[in-house]
């Protein structure tokens, strides 16, 4: 079971998590502990790309979840990339399509994401 | 050695653990991959196993049973795939529903194993929890 997590601040920096391999109850805590050290430094807005992500789990949405929900109390936000059919349908049965931001491509949702700052 | 009860069954017994959740995800995968399921199917079939599992870990861990183990055990007819998920996890703690509460992963888990798959029962046991899950092959 393959999972790797890069981080890395795009050009104003806003960060993005790249995720790739396999999200679950094993990985995710991974995941969880990336978002806390991003928030403790006071990010504002936070892009979660899961374009090279085979598959996700309850755990990982849970984590997510909790990510998005401390986000928009300190009036922040969290998007996702999310280009793949398979990953975007979890999302959508479970509804939490609903909730997040999801673009399919990187450039979209730092488009977005700067719209939203302005 | 233990016989299986038929001839198209798997049986798989694994530590109740995180780190062995994807090992019920390959195997069934590999089971599902023989059925006449579409590719979605066949990661239906994944995720729900991969729910269920995680919800065993889950318990085993609140329990306080690291010693707890998971079987997975599927059984392929023409029709359906049939897969039961046993654990020693220890009892589950019935599912209160409080409406100010954060949506907790076994709640997400729970709801994604009655979409993914046709057919969902749960029973309780002294020591853990069983569960079987059935998924039709509609393409045959």
């Amino acid at each position: 079971m393959s999972f790797k997590m890069l981080v890395k601040s795009l050009d104003g920096g806003l960060p993005v998590i790249a995720l790739e391999g396999e999200v679950d109850v094993y990985t995710a805590p991974q995941l969880k502990q990336q978002m806390i050290v991003l928030l403790e430094d006071g990010a504002k807005q936070i892009v979660v790309n899961l374009t090279n992500v085979e598959y996700l789990d309850s755990t990982a949405l849970g984590v997510l979840i909790g990510g998005l929900k401390r986000m928009r109390e300190m009036d922040g936000n969290m998007s996702l990339i999310c280009p793949a059919p398979r990953i975007r349908r979890v999302f959508e049965i479970t509804g939490l399509d609903r909730i997040f931001d999801i673009y399919t491509s990187e450039t979209e949702a730092v488009e977005a994401v700067g719209k939203g700052t302005e | 050695m233990e016989r299986l009860e038929c001839t198209t069954c798997v049986e798989l017994r694994i530590p109740c653990r995180p780190e062995y959740v994807g090992v019920t995800r390959l195997t069934i995968l590999g089971v599902a991959s023989r059925m006449k399921f579409s590719y979605d199917e066949v990661e239906d079939v994944r995720l729900a196993v991969g729910e269920s599992c995680t919800t065993s870990v889950d318990r085993a861990e609140k329990n306080n049973r690291p010693d707890a183990q998971i079987i997975l055990r599927s059984e392929i007819s023409h029709d359906k795939l049939t897969i039961d998920i046993i654990d020693d996890a220890g009892s589950r703690i019935s599912e209160e529903v409080d409406e100010g509460a954060d949506i907790e992963p076994e709640n997400i888990g729970a709801l994604l194993v009655t979409l993914l798959v046709d057919e969902v029962e749960v029973y309780r046991l002294d020591t853990g929890t069983h569960v079987r899950m059935v998924k039709y092959a509609r393409n045959g």
